[in-house]
């Protein structure tokens, strides 16, 4: 443990300084190759449909967006964006549209120009139910986009809103019109849509050996330059050890998500560094507030709030993080990530006491009354089961955690692992007493409406636990509305404090991201939503490459 | 032996589609249902999943799903993978001829080793060599064969310049032709090791008593007391005849040929249809994991009635006995 403890200390320190170095000796040198270790492939490359970590990120280094957003992750107004296929764009006076002028020398892979009619073709295919987009809910504020002239798209709105800019350009990757043609629903599963794409980004696709690699080149002609990299190459490496082996023995360069445990391994590798992401994450015990039996009914624990109030006391959170993330994890503060803007980190928290646990339970009524440990009242044992996902190995550590120290509260805690499918089951249908979830979040905090407002806690929302709070669901939609930081903030830090004081959930761990990266790459802007973003821009000086960079890329 | 191939295959085919059935029913009642890891993020909308299962015919009553997937096997069509959104006739075709490759390299090694191993232990039977081997045998048969893929992979790939899994070399398009097979043997060589090492023992300890019952019998003992020297007996008279238990215990490892040896192909990122019998499972990739099903029970019955063949072919008493 001490290893380990100095081997995270050395590289938190480290961080920031391979940061500035990386920055600052970034360089206009091309060339290289960037090898990738992933654990498996992506369902699809057609970016309305990839759904997986792995086919976002090479959507985003083969596509283009309208604008990205900046570092600052900020999604009000436009303030941060950074221009990509639209070179400019113009707010009609009402707001109720967005004029996006098209970069005149952008081109397709194949050669053709991007023009404006293939942006409203795009948010065609996000839109239409028919083909099924899991994203097409984010685009639920825009009515239409229409294409003025070759070089203008205009996305229209109904109603005017803050994050109307984000909801334009972060959601869609603009799609080559002339390739995919009138292809709809089940049609866009053909290979040449699905397996080989062709867009505008910095990076074109080259080829994808299943199960075995998919390759990107540099796109040397890019209306925005070519990437540094000459190529990318994703390596498929399903097992954990094997991929840090790879990584441990030069076959690999990075690995975007260390555990904990194996810090040290890369920390004590002289050819490897280490970078330390603060992720968009977290994860907590959601109780049911619903009788899973009769969802029509409420649960007969967890519908007491001062008994859920009671459960949260009597756990020692910070040790429980500790203990699963060492210290690559924060005691998450709520339905939030510290990495918002709008989040404010001093939220008062429910702290831990077993002995206030111990007296707010007594005072409830549950006392130990045949002294085998677990409290009962009225003939009902204080006992519930907690369904966590088999694969997670940090939940199922603070799983273990969590059941001794409510043991010590005189609550029984059933642990049941479940695979994944079976785990996500017994959420949608709502049947279980308490489930240890996490959610990844988008750079919009606009998310919580579906995860913890009463929107979501109909029968195929995601508020699994099914809270409501007319209260917490106001100060949402206020933070939504306001158009100032400041406002935001304010409405947020009121709907989060009501969630955290009704305890509906127990907040367990923000996790961080650690990042395991070849020396010799240069890793200027590594994003906390999308680490890859920056790839077009890292580099491998001359004078560091090795054979494999020298490898001339296919054309 | 007409008859009897007919018999058998018609036993075979029931066999097949009744574990197809089995399977089909059996990964339906499983709790969840494909498109899991999507499901997860919280902007799916009800209306978006229920257009997936329409499209992949998910909100049909299992039975006319199970009537609309076996009529399309018997038109050809086995279905689309769910999770790798490919027809999984694709799937299959990308994985088969790895597992094929994999396992008929590690069987013929792990079957050569096994009987030389066997060999040498009853020319020395009693003796100290013997004794190790035996010792060696029973420690590859008790070691766990992700632990022992894992300690390959580690230790191999230190002492010597051999990749670290894969099938083959990144830049294996860049490669002559002499080139991509030098790559194409090195990526094959640790696992088809680690394979060779986890069937040997089987091997060599099945041989080794088959040998033991055989030197006692009249025409080993006739052959001896002619002056056939000890390894010219072995190998012409009494391995001939100790080779049937063999020929059964590689019917029964036929299987293995086509679905594959999970650890080992995840451990080595072998892409063969151990993995992908295993993530259609966790993804709940019905048509994908039925329909590798299919194959590897069609391998059992083939690999069964091989065997049986093999066995009449070797000792014609087997048929007259039945």
């Amino acid at each position: 443990m001490k290893t380990r403890a100095l081997a995270i200390a050395a590289l938190a320190l480290g961080v920031a300084a391979c940061g500035d170095e990386s920055a600052r000796r970034s360089t206009s040198d091309t060339g290289g190759t960037l090898v990738i270790s992933v654990g498996g492939d992506p369902e699809t490359l057609f970016p309305p449909l990839a759904s997986t970590t792995t086919g976002q990120m090479i959507g985003d280094l083969v596509y283009d967006r309208l604008a990205e957003i900046g570092d600052s992750l900020n999604t009000v107004g436009d303030y941060g964006f950074q221009p990509r296929l639209a070179k400019t764009w113009d707010w009609a006076p009402d707001s109720l549209s967005i004029a996006f002028h098209i970069d005149a020398g952008a081109r397709w892979h194949d050669g053709r120009p991007v023009r404006a009619s293939d942006v409203a073709f795009t948010y065609r295919m996000y839109a239409d139910s028919v083909n099924g987009s899991p994203f097409s809910t984010a685009l639920e504020s825009i009515d239409s986009v229409t294409a003025s002239d070759s070089l203008t798209a205009t996305v229209w709105f109904g109603e005017k809103s803050p994050m109307q800019f984000y909801d334009a350009v972060h959601t869609m990757l603009i799609l080559p019109a002339h390739i995919i043609g009138s292809a709809r629903g089940t049609a866009l599963r053909d290979p040449s849509i699905a397996r080989n794409p062709v867009g505008s980004g910095r990076f074109r696709f080259v080829k994808w050996n299943a199960a075995q690699s998919i390759e990107l080149a540099s796109d040397t002609a890019n209306y925005r330059g070519r990437a540094n990299l000459d190529r990318v190459i994703l390596t498929i490496a399903p097992d954990f050890n094997t991929a840090l082996t790879r990584l441990l023995g030069g076959e690999a360069d990075l690995i975007e998500q260390v555990p904990a445990a194996n810090v040290p391994d890369v920390a004590g590798d002289s050819a490897i560094r280490t970078i330390l992401i603060s992720s968009l994450d977290y994860n907590f015990v959601q109780l049911n507030l619903n009788d899973p039996a009769n969802a029509g009914r409420p649960h007969p624990l967890f519908t007491d709030r001062e008994l859920r109030r009671a459960l949260t006391t009597a756990l020692d959170r910070r040790r429980i993080v500790r203990n699963a993330y060492d210290s690559l994890a924060s005691v998450a503060i709520g339905p939030t990530v510290r990495a918002y803007p709008t989040t404010d980190t001093a939220l008062r928290q429910i702290p831990f006491s077993r002995d206030a646990a111990v007296r707010t339970l007594d005072s409830l009524g549950w006392k130990d009354s045949n002294g085998d440990g677990v409290r009962d009242r009225n003939g009902r044992k204080l006992e519930f089961a907690l369904s966590v996902p088999g694969p997670s190995k940090a939940r199922n550590t603070m799983a273990v955690l969590i059941q001794e120290q409510l043991r010590q509260a005189g609550v029984k805690v059933n642990i049941e692992l479940l695979d994944f499918a079976a785990f996500i089951d017994r959420e949608n249908k709502r049947n279980f007493d308490a489930v240890f979830h996490g959610w990844h979040v988008e750079p919009s905090p606009g998310g919580i409406r579906q995860t913890w407002g009463s929107a979501g806690a109909a029968p195929g929302g995601t508020n699994y636990g099914s809270y409501r709070n007319t209260v917490f669901d106001a100060h949402v939609d206020s933070a939504l509305s306001s158009t100032t930081l400041a406002g935001r903030r304010k409405h947020f830090t009121m709907a989060y404090q009501t969630i955290i004081d009704d305890a509906p959930a127990i907040w367990f761990a923000e996790p961080k991201r650690v990042m395991a990266v070849h020396r010799r790459i240069r890793t200027p802007g590594v994003r906390p939503d999308a680490w890859w973003a920056g790839i077009p821009d890292w580099s491998i000086p001359a004078g560091e490459r090795i054979p494999r960079d020298r490898a001339i890329p296919p054309r | 032996m007409a008859a009897f191939l007919i018999r058998r295959l018609i036993q075979g085919a029931i066999v097949v589609a009744l574990v197809a059935t089995l399977v089909f029913l059996l990964i339906h009642a499983a709790p969840g249902e494909p498109f899991a890891d999507s499901l997860e993020n919280p902007s799916v909308s009800e209306s978006v999943r229920q257009t997936w299962r329409q499209a992949y015919g998910l909100d049909r009553p299992i039975g006319e799903q199970y009537a609309r997937y076996v009529a399309a096997v018997f038109q050809g069509n086995l279905g689309f993978s769910t999770s790798r959104h490919r027809p999984v006739a694709d799937v299959l075709a990308d994985a088969l001829p790895n597992t094929m490759l994999l396992m008929g390299t590690g069987l013929a090694l792990g079957l050569f080793a096994g009987i030389a191993v066997a060999v040498a232990q009853v020319r020395r039977r009693g003796r100290r060599v013997d004794r190790l081997l035996s010792g060696v045998s029973l420690t590859f048969l008790a070691v766990p064969d992700f632990w022992l893929a894992m300690l390959v992979l580690v230790v191999f790939t230190r002492l010597f310049p051999l990749p670290i899994g894969g099938a083959s070399d990144l830049f294996i398009d860049d490669f002559s032709t002499v080139g991509r097979i030098a790559d194409r043997a090195k990526h094959l060589l640790l696992p088809a090791l680690t394979l060779a090492l986890l069937y040997f023992p089987i091997i060599a300890r099945h041989q080794r008593a088959a040998l033991l019952e055989t030197l006692p019998a009249e025409y080993v003992v006739t052959a001896r007391a002619k002056g056939v020297r000890e390894s010219e007996v072995i190998r012409r008279h009494a391995l001939r005849n100790a080779v049937l238990p063999i020929v059964t215990l590689l019917g029964i490892a036929f299987p293995a040929l086509l679905t594959g040896a999970v650890f080992i192909e995840r451990v080595f990122s072998w892409p063969g249809m151990g993995l992908v019998i295993v993530e259609s499972i966790g993804s709940r990739d019905y048509p994908l994991l039925t329909s590798s099903v299919i194959l590897s029970s069609a391998f059992v019955v083939i690999g069964s009635i091989l065997a049986d063949v093999v066995r009449r072919s070797l000792d014609p008493r087997i048929g007259d006995e039945r």
